[in-house]
């Protein structure tokens, strides 16, 4: 049996080492990024009932909106639904600056999503799912939130928004 | 089999060089400016 050494062109050589390189870097980036900066892709909180989770009473979604755990951080229980009709629950928040608020966000009905405008907070929102995710709002202003996933013909009236107050 | 021309090895393809540094080096900075804003906006935790 001869032995046969693999010939490689210097330029294709070359291009496979540097894609390899690029690779480990953006890899290594989004690494830095998820663990040592905090920057994580929301995974299921909890499961609940869609058939009850906007009435049974001990549901927080039965009257959506926030809550002060301790000073200065917050839970926020918002509820997506399309019927009767498309909008989030609640549709305007009010948190002082430097606030830190949890969003816990579940759908009634339909698949859809959540999307704070200058945040990281982006997730899909399931019904039967739960999707949290926390943000500190270091500035004050309006940040508004929107549905990112078609959920029908009044998609494009979900929306509300956050007033973070100096 | 393809008869190899004596200026193979000399052959340097200028034009694929260049069209490939221009595309990484748009892929990285779009890339690098889409992290530095995910960056910037903080952590989600």
């Amino acid at each position: 049996m001869s032995t046969q050494q693999m010939h490689i062109d210097p330029y294709e050589r070359n291009w496979m080492i540097f894609s390899a390189i690029l690779l480990v870097l953006f890899a290594t980036a989004v690494s830095v990024a998820a663990f040592g900066m905090g920057i994580q892709v929301p995974a299921p909180e909890q499961r609940v009932d869609p058939r009850t989770v906007a009435t049974d009473p001990n549901s927080p979604w039965s009257t959506p909106g926030l809550r002060e755990v301790s000073p200065g951080k917050y839970d926020a229980y918002v509820l997506a639904h399309a019927v009767p009709t498309w909008e989030f629950l609640p549709k305007e928040l009010s948190v002082p600056v430097g606030s830190s608020v949890s969003f816990y966000v579940t759908s009634s009905d339909v698949q859809h999503g959540f999307k704070i405008q200058d945040t990281n907070v982006n997730f899909m929102v399931i019904p039967g799912q739960v999707s949290k995710l926390t943000v500190t709002f270091d500035k004050p202003g309006t940040y508004n939130y929107i549905c990112t996933e078609y959920c029908g013909s009044g998609h494009g009236i979900m929306y509300g928004s956050i007033t973070v107050t100096p | 089999m393809a008869k190899k021309d004596k200026n193979d090895d000399d052959f340097r393809p200028t034009g694929t060089i260049a069209v490939l540094a221009i595309f990484v080096v748009t892929l990285i900075a779009i890339w690098a400016t889409i992290y530095m804003i995910l960056v910037g906006r903080g952590g989600t935790l």
